[in-house]
């Protein structure tokens, strides 16, 4: 046993507070994952702090009844009852008035502190407590006396086992406490037994940080997990090892600068809950930043498949792209590389070119921006303003909108500029059925059904028609039957008329 | 007056002699619009009904009335003025109040709340004004609860009070999302009765309603929507099996509802 008491008396003075402060960090970090999930930061705070007028009254009350100096028992019955006592009272003031969690806290918690300060700073009493205040405030982990680190030992192995052995009422309790309610989880008593635990880590946690950073020991490590995991058992787990990192890296950096271990400690764990924040894979700022960037907007691609459309089947530079779409370089590059994992184009070096689907894609656009402009004009919109509108509108372009601006605009044919507006290849395609009235001029189709309008011109099932030129500002279809009879359809007679495209 | 599908687009004439004139109006919040070309002329002094399943857009083409959500395409007017002028004619009952009801108010306060554009932000309310709540306040049925604050009310109370607010704002055009959900059978009849005293002053009222078994009873005119307006008239009319079928895509509910308005009317 030589070589430990060698040991101890070499790093005595280190390995001591480096067990405690472990010790402390797993227990709080731990327990601080609930207190985070339930939004009750604050009430640690508020127990941390009313626990000084619940060391006060437990250490008068001892000395004043046994005549001893029980700092330890003060202590630890004082700042128990403390925290029971801040829990019932802000508990009450919700309940009872109308007044929200936020403020009760925040009334009960100065006042309970401010009583005990109250109290020490009278003479009279001041002069019977031999109590460290300042201890108490900074927190002092190098000088820990045997007694406290066993009370440590026990409250961690205590609030552990709690955490272990009520895992799933914790865990539902604070995700869903009606539910829990409704399946006779006793709510209430579970917050009870959480604000002890709490109770119980504050008065470990002074050791190291004192009764003002305690908090940040509870909370830190558990937010930091928070931003890092999706599930209660990891963040737990993560937790304890961010809060004992935390605690050993700041144990150095006191150590090294001769600096307080509790707000080095706290500096630390505020530290890494920064770097957390911006660099977390999933709910950090640079993930989240990167995210924005990368989406690349549905419209940009589809102003990069009509920019390309617009070159007839040739291939583009992207050069030339990004002089005719108006947004971030890079974005229309991003943009490019999309369309080409999904098909639409194919990219050769700096040249864009449609594939066959990119193809159908940028003419269902076109379609749709013909079809609004020719709308927005029928609805009496001023001409200059035409082109810019229907660019935005474009992008309003699901089948269900497309056919029913379609229809209402009697199918045209051309927009308000003469540009034809391509027919839609999946509404007339080989195998399906469709009115006449999406016909284009020289179309071949054969009658599949002929409606009531259409049945003084005398089709029958299996004829096939020829469509011919729209006449009468496109209100007048004409239909060429096999034997050259041309047939003249208004709208409403043409869609009476249900056909099929032939070969 | 149900909307054709085969009819050309027509140009508006003189819009001003209707409470509310939409013109080719298309809303949309994605690539899908949410209204699409919805075109109707409410005359005034009439109470409508609006209907359509889920998601159809109702609230949408109320919000679009009140000048909340800017159209990609078309205009709203009442009585002959962009929407944007109109905010001291129109008063409006949201679908579900989102208000603090822990806030420190009363019953009457809130009624008085509907005077508060009628006057400078300096000036307090004046005797009158409070007279005009407690005439509202009346009028739902709520004057005992005058004093209470605003929580300590059922919802259909709280529902009651937001329209007394609505009714104190004397707003020629009256626009409600919703008010019969959730309701019971009394505050029912003291809302639709109010809702006719309004009508009957003169005053426009536009009424969200997902009942088609009470819209025949309730309303003058219906309005079935969905993206786009099915149709536009007197309750008989709207109410055709097979247009419903064709919105509501044949949910047969729906259809014993009608069903059973058809027997009871
Ligand atoms: N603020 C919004 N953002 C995005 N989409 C919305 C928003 N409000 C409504 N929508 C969508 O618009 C459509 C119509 O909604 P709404 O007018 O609330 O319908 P209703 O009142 O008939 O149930 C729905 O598809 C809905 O999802
Ligand atoms: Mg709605």
């Amino acid at each position: 046993m030589d070589w430990l008491e060698g040991l101890q008396l070499d790093y005595g003075h280190v390995i001591r507070p480096l067990i405690v402060g472990t010790l402390v960090s797993i227990v709080c970090s731990v327990l601080g994952c609930f207190i985070v999930l339930r939004k009750m930061s604050f009430l640690a705070d508020a127990i941390a702090h009313s626990m000084l007028a619940g060391v006060i009254a437990g250490y008068l009350l001892i000395k004043i009844t046994l005549g001893r100096e029980a700092e330890l028992g003060a202590l630890l019955i004082g700042a128990l009852l403390a925290g029971i006592v801040t829990v019932a009272m802000v508990g009450f003031v919700t309940r009872f008035s109308r007044i929200k969690q936020d403020t009760a806290i925040g009334i009960m918690y100065t006042g309970l502190f401010a009583l005990g300060a109250f109290v020490i700073s009278i003479k009279y009493f001041g002069s019977m407590i031999h109590v460290d205040i300042y201890h108490y405030i900074l927190g002092n982990v190098l000088s820990v006396p045997d007694e406290e680190l066993w009370l440590l030992a026990i409250v961690t192995s205590v609030v552990l086992s709690v955490v272990i052995l009520f895992y799933r009422p914790l865990q539902l309790t604070s995700f869903d406490p009606i539910m829990a309610a409704s399946i006779g989880i006793p709510v209430l008593a579970v917050e009870y037994l959480l604000t002890v635990c709490t109770s119980l880590v504050v008065v470990s946690g002074v050791q190291i940080a004192g009764v003002i950073l305690v908090v940040a020991l509870i909370i830190t490590p558990a937010a930091t997990a928070y931003l890092l995991s999706d599930r209660l058992d990891r963040m737990i787990f993560l937790s304890a090892i961010i809060g004992v990192f935390g605690f050993w890296l700041g144990f150095a950096l006191a150590t090294f600068a001769g600096a307080s271990p509790g707000a080095s400690v706290v500096v630390t764990m505020t530290f890494i809950f920064l770097l957390t924040m911006t660099f977390a894979p999933r709910y950090g700022l640079i993930a989240d930043w990167i995210r924005k960037s990368s989406t690349i907007p549905q419209e940009i691609m589809e102003d990069v498949l009509g920019a390309v459309l617009r070159a007839q089947g040739k291939s583009v530079p992207i050069s030339e792209i990004e002089r005719t779409v108006t947004t971030r370089n890079m974005k229309i590059r991003q943009a490019i590389t999309m369309l080409g994992r999904q098909d639409l184009v194919d990219v050769d070096h700096d040249q864009v070119c449609l594939t066959e689907a990119g193809e159908i894609e940028a003419n269902r656009l076109v379609r749709a921006h013909r079809l609004w402009e020719t709308y927005l004009e029928q609805t009496g919109t001023p001409e200059k303003e035409l082109h810019n509108k229907a660019h935005k509108l474009e992008h309003i372009s699901d089948q269900a909108t497309v056919e029913y601006l379609d229809d209402v605009l009697g199918h045209p044919i051309s927009d308000p500029h003469g540009s034809v507006i391509p027919a839609d290849a999946s509404q007339i395609g080989p195998d399906r059925e469709f009115v006449s009235s999406l016909l284009r001029e020289g179309n071949r189709a054969s009658v599949q059904r002929v409606g009531a309008l259409a049945d003084s011109f005398g089709f029958k099932p299996g004829d096939t028609i020829t469509m011919g030129k729209r006449s009468d500002g496109g209100r007048t279809w004409t239909l060429i039957a096999e034997d050259g009879r041309e047939l003249k359809l208004d709208h409403e007679q043409a869609d009476s008329l249900v056909v099929r495209m032939t070969p | 007056m149900i909307a054709k599908n085969k009819t050309r687009i027509q140009l508006p004439g003189d819009q001003s002699n209707f409470a509310i004139a939409v013109q080719h109006l298309t809303v949309s919040y994605g690539p899908v619009p949410a209204l699409l070309d919805i075109s109707v002329q409410v005359p005034s002094g009439k109470l409508v009904g609006v209907i359509g399943p889920n998601g159809s857009g109702k609230s949408t083409f109320i919000k679009s009335i009140l000048g909340f959500v800017k159209p990609d395409v078309g205009k709203v007017e009442l009585f002959g003025e962009d929407t944007s002028h109109t905010k001291d004619r129109v008063a409006y009952v949201p679908q579900r109040g989102t208000v603090d009801w822990d806030f420190p108010i009363t019953v009457r306060e809130v009624a008085a709340m509907g005077r508060y554009g009628k006057r400078r932000w300096w000036q307090d309310l004046k005797k009158e004004d409070y007279a005009a709540a407690d005439e509202a306040l009346e009028k739902v049925r709520m004057s005992e609860f005058s004093t209470r604050q605003i929580g300590q009310l059922s919802g259909g109370q709280q529902q009651r009070v937001f329209m007394a607010r609505a009714l104190t704002q004397n707003a020629d055009v009256l626009l409600l999302d919703e008010p019969f959900a959730g309701v019971d059978a009394a505050t029912e009849r003291a809302i639709l009765d109010v809702l006719h005293e309004t009508k009957e002053n003169g005053k426009t009222v536009v009424v969200v309603h997902h009942d088609l078994a009470t819209a025949a009873e309730f309303f003058d005119l219906l309005l079935l929507l969905k993206q786009r307006l099915f149709a536009f008239g007197p309750p008989r009319q709207v109410l055709d099996p097979e247009l419903l079928a064709d919105v509501y895509e044949g949910n047969l509910r729906v259809f014993a509802d009608l069903a059973q308005s058809m027997r009871s009317s």
